[in-house]
């Protein structure tokens, strides 16, 4: 009876141990995304010139504040992007008088939107009261360089230009009342503290950044 | 008194090994069925969440599956659509299953439906219901950074073979939906972009 019981444990059990098929997440993708700057790595293309929405070029490099550089991938026409806009433009208002310097990159192809051309981005900076820069990346190679894919995407860099924090705004884009973690301002304020930051990587939905076609060479 | 705990002791193993097999399929396409939600109607998404999902992908059936994760609102899900729609049609009876997910915001219902009917869908449709999107991303793949369109091919065991973000042509769709067929699945990201 008892070894009975035994072998019919062990059919049971075999096929879900070695047999079931594993998470759909723990297997390899085939062409994953773009591959983006890992922890620790430095503010690539800080010395690229950009057009703001206040008619004047600034450098990534010429934005960093002493405590630090938040760099954030949006744009005007994604509906997360306008979703997270308002909480966005505060944490940009807010911040370079805390010592992080703030640029929002749009790298996105007008020809594909429209709307994500510079008078677009001229009217919103206006709409929203941005008083940070909100900068056009001409060739679309500084989203390359940083390995962004989507907007909003956000990488926070310490004072030493090296990627402290990367992902999400926070937690839920449709609701901000139901906001559970503030995961930028979160990073911002152990930055600005001195402190470890609890989660340095999220992810969040966002729309793919159309990059603009490399020229020929 | 041997019974009992012979019958605790299945009842543990059973639980470890479930939690070891991980979320994308569930052992039993009885326990897959069960997860799946109840479909609103053709035209009409059906809110689902991630888990449920995936038991849609799980249910038996399949040679393979391919999972969009679209919106009404990204440019590059609505070109692309047409050509997802156009492969279930051409592979359902090789044994396709085509899983489309929308992430629309739920003030966008009506517009995700109107999308649909314009477009000729008349087979079950999902939209993300809630939850964390940190946690959603990773469920469906790690490598996958949240950006639209994305879409996943699984075998028909439900086993991921395929991931790719980005718009992809119909020649591109179909020449990796066969390779998973095949049982040939070489990972190739050089000709899809967004």
């Amino acid at each position: 009876m008892k070894t009975r019981h035994l072998l019919l444990l062990a059919l049971l059990v075999a096929p879900l141990a070695a047999g079931a098929p594993p998470a759909a997440a723990a297997e390899p993708a085939a062409a994953p995304a773009p591959v983006a700057l890992a922890l620790g790595a430095a503010l690539p293309m800080g010395d690229v010139k950009m057009m703001g929405v206040d008619g004047r070029e600034i450098t990534l490099a010429g934005a960093a504040g002493p405590k630090g550089t938040l760099v954030v991938f949006s744009c005007n026409h994604c509906p997360w992007a306008k979703a997270w806009e308002e909480r966005l433009v505060a944490i940009g208002n807010t911040w370079p008088k805390q010592g992080v310097g703030v640029v929002v990159v749009n790298s996105n192809d007008p020809k594909a939107y429209p709307e994500d051309g510079l008078d677009g981005m001229k009217a919103r900076a206006k709409q929203r009261k941005m008083a940070f820069p909100y900068v056009v990346d001409a060739t679309s190679d500084v989203a390359r360089a940083f390995g962004a894919a989507k907007t909003p995407e956000a990488f926070l860099f310490d004072k030493d230009g090296k990627l402290v924090y990367h992902g999400a705004i926070d937690d839920n884009a449709k609701e901000p009342k139901q906001v559970k973690e503030r995961y930028l301002q979160a990073a911002l304020e152990a930055l600005a503290g001195g402190r470890a930051i609890a989660t340095p990587q999220t992810k969040a939905l966002g729309c793919s950044i159309k990059y603009r076609t490399k020229a020929a060479s | 008194m041997r019974r009992p705990a012979l019958a605790a002791a299945v009842a543990l193993l059973l639980a470890v090994a479930l939690a070891l097999a991980g979320p994308a399929c569930a052992p039993s396409p009885r326990r897959a069925e069960k997860a799946a939600p109840r479909p609103a109607g053709p035209h009409v998404v059906t809110p689902a969440s991630v888990e449920e999902v995936l038991a849609v992908v799980c249910q038996p059936g399949a040679r393979a599956v391919v999972l969009n994760v679209w919106g009404t609102w990204c440019g590059p899900c609505r070109e692309e659509f047409p050509d997802l729609v156009k492969l279930r049609r051409d592979y359902e009876r090789r044994g396709l299953r085509l899983v489309l997910l929308s992430v629309d915001f739920d003030s966008e219902v009506p517009a995700v439906n109107r999308f649909l009917a314009e477009q000729g869908v008349d087979f079950e449709t999902y939209l993300r219901a809630g939850g964390d999107d940190d946690k959603f991303i990773n469920t469906l793949s790690p490598l996958w950074s949240g950006a639209l369109p994305a879409t996943f091919i699984y075998d028909g065991a439900g086993t991921l073979r395929d991931f790719w973000e980005g718009k992809a042509s119909y020649a591109q769709m179909e020449r990796r939906l066969l390779k998973v067929m095949e049982g040939k699945n070489e990972p190739d990201s050089t000709e899809v972009s967004s």
